[in-house]
């Protein structure tokens, strides 16, 4: 059904150069530019910090390389090579499927996976050629986190080349105590769900400082009192335990303070993916090398045990036989 | 006892489906039950929503709206505030009597769990009309297959609990899916205590690297009993009984039970 529902129209950039032979088969190539995932809930200003860090990096005369995974975004604010609007319609799934706004954002994401291979060919084509890859992902976090296509585009980049990815927080938001918590217990399951080097971005910081969020997050007890205060004196203790397992998560929890609208940060930010990206190529690539040639351990494992019980039923079969009809044969023995 | 259980969970975890499957399984019980449908967005449902919010209004008035300009999400973010708003509305159309078992299906987007307030206010405007709430956050079974996963989805659900503070099962839907080996997996890992679980788990860098954190979460996990995850087969009576039976306990539903007498006159005319 995806292959065929994807629009006729359906064209990548003309840009395309046909590399598609480059990347098959090899193991992840640590010397690519890194790929930046940016994900953070919506308005949390995903958008604006890749429009700003886009910016940023064309002031340095590196422009990267950007590529936009949001089918329902009305207006891209920075100039982007790779836009999944170009290959599949929102508006078009939406009507074509019977779709409301969500499935038709899930439904496009599926689509444009079907074509995922060649972003990743037109991505490593040119990454010699810029800094960094930058990534949007759609409005609703979920519809990447927890769908089928987001884990597969993830899993696709980071099997090619080091991957880093970016929570984006809105730190005016997270200055309620539950709300900041809420955002890092979910940030903490986009690590255990990607496993990828991983660094939390506290935008906006043009409205609230986030220092809170800093405090809040090298002192356990301070957090603790604001959660208590907030909660008008009652405060529960799932909130208070789960507390102590984020201090924990802080520990070892890369975060910068960025401000989209004012650019503050910019720099720090492009550190930190560097710091990832070295992360990556020390951590991922020995472990991917790793999980590879343990699949194809377990493949040819499989192949095998489907070929002994293929052999197995063989064998049944021809002394069914045996015991009823054929006899003249001399090689039937066996 | 009126007793509310609010189904959550990502878009394509299974709500609808849930909520139709627990539709199905009170008929048959003879239970009465009504099911409100809070997802403005929403397309499709095999059940009969005794509250439709689509009525009052939807994601497709917002967005064709000229007046109001605004993405998908802008405008569930519009509608839902709304909601929040007018929930006099959704009580006028339950019976709202002491016996009164709801179920609502709720749009899936995190962010109104965890960013905004507007989740917390209509579940609190619920429990003000003394509704003892229970929220079920469903996660797709296909998701967590290894530990590290299933702990991400803990983490997911945990980071909606927190705002949400009602008491809460998690639910593993779409088990009938699973290859016979993935479902046994699963199946293991929820009858195991986490921190065996994660004291099991491969010795990749990555979890050498966060083993303390994994084995916090997972002292969490297992101290606090308020945080349980089951599986369900769709296709299994069984399955079903056994979550309602947990939901039922969890939402302390039938503490209160007096004899009933069976006289017709009794019967409310709405239902049925």
């Amino acid at each position: 059904m995806a292959e065929s529902a994807a629009p006729s129209s359906s064209k990548m950039p003309s840009e395309a150069p046909t590399s598609s032979s480059a990347t098959k088969s090899e193991g992840p190539d640590p010397n690519l530019a890194p790929s930046v995932i940016v994900l953070g809930m919506a308005g949390s200003g995903k958008t604006s910090f890749v429009q700003r860090l886009t910016a940023h990096l064309h002031a340095k005369k590196t422009p990267p390389y950007v590529v936009n995974l949001d089918p329902a975004v009305r207006k891209v604010p920075y100039p982007v090579n790779i836009d999944i609007r170009d290959t599949v319609k929102y508006k078009q799934v939406m009507t074509e499927y019977g779709l409301g706004p969500n499935g038709a954002i899930l439904t496009s994401l599926n689509l444009f996976c079907t074509r995922f291979d060649q972003v990743i060919d037109l991505v490593r084509a040119r990454s010699s050629t810029v800094p960094l890859t930058i990534i949007d992902t759609p409005g609703q976090i979920e519809a990447f986190t927890w769908s089928a296509s987001g884990t597969i585009i993830t899993e696709a980049l980071a099997s090619s080349h080091p991957t880093v990815v970016v929570y984006v927080c809105d730190s005016a938001r997270a200055t309620a105590p539950a709300t900041f918590m809420s955002n890092m217990l979910y940030a903490c399951s986009i690590l255990y769900r990607t496993k990828l080097p991983f660094f939390v971005v506290f935008n906006k910081a043009d409205i609230v400082r986030p220092t809170f969020a800093q405090r809040w997050m090298t002192d356990f007890e301070r957090f603790d009192e604001a959660l208590e205060d907030a909660r008008g004196g009652y405060s529960n203790d799932l909130a208070r335990s789960l507390s102590l397992v984020l201090d924990e998560f802080y520990g070892g929890l890369k975060t910068v303070i960025c401000s989209a609208l004012t650019g503050e940060g910019m720099d720090e930010v492009l550190t930190a993916i560097g710091e990832c990206s070295q992360q990556y190529r020390d951590q991922y690539i020995p472990l991917y090398a790793e999980i590879r040639a343990k699949k194809a351990e377990e493949a040819a494992r499989k192949l095998k045990e489907e070929k002994d019980s293929k052999a197995d039923d063989l064998t049944r079969d021809v002394q069914a036989l045996d015991i009823g009809t054929v006899r003249d044969s001399d090689d039937e023995s066996e | 006892m009126k007793c509310l259980q609010l189904i959550i969970g990502p878009a394509g975890s299974g709500k609808s489906t849930f909520c139709s499957v627990m539709f199905n399984h009170f008929q048959s019980l003879r239970r009465p039950l009504e099911i409100v449908n809070l997802d403005p967005a929403a397309e499709t449902f095999n059940y009969t929503p005794s509250v439709d919010i689509r009525d009052l209004i939807s994601v497709d008035d917002v967005l064709e709206d000229e007046d109001i300009i605004m993405g998908p999400n802008g405008g569930l973010v519009f509608c839902m505030e709304y909601i929040s708003q007018n929930m006099e509305w959704i009580r006028d159309q339950l019976t709202d009597g002491d016996d009164a078992y709801v179920i609502v299906d709720c749009p899936g987007q995190i962010e109104l769990y965890s960013h905004l307030p507007i989740m917390k206010e209509i579940v609190t405007t619920f429990k003000s009309w003394d509704y003892n709430v229970c929220t079920l956050f469903m996660i797709d079974a296909h998701f967590v297959l290894e530990p590290e996963k299933l702990i991400a989805g803990a983490l997911t659900a945990l980071s909606s609990m927190v705002s949400l503070e009602t008491s809460a099962v998690n639910v593993l839907t779409k088990m009938d899916q699973l290859s016979r080996e993935n479902r046994k997996e699963v199946e293991d890992m929820l009858e195991s205590d986490c921190s065996q679980l994660v004291d099991g788990v491969n010795d990749e860098p990555w979890n050498e690297k966060h083993a303390a954190l994994t084995r916090a979460i997972a002292t969490v996990l297992d101290d606090y009993s308020m945080f349980r995850m089951v599986a369900l087969d769709n296709t299994d009576e069984e399955s079903i009984e056994d979550l309602l039976l947990m939901i039922d306990t969890t939402i302390q539903y039938g503490e209160d039970a007096e004899v009933h007498d069976r006289i017709p006159e009794e019967v409310d005319p709405e239902e049925e």
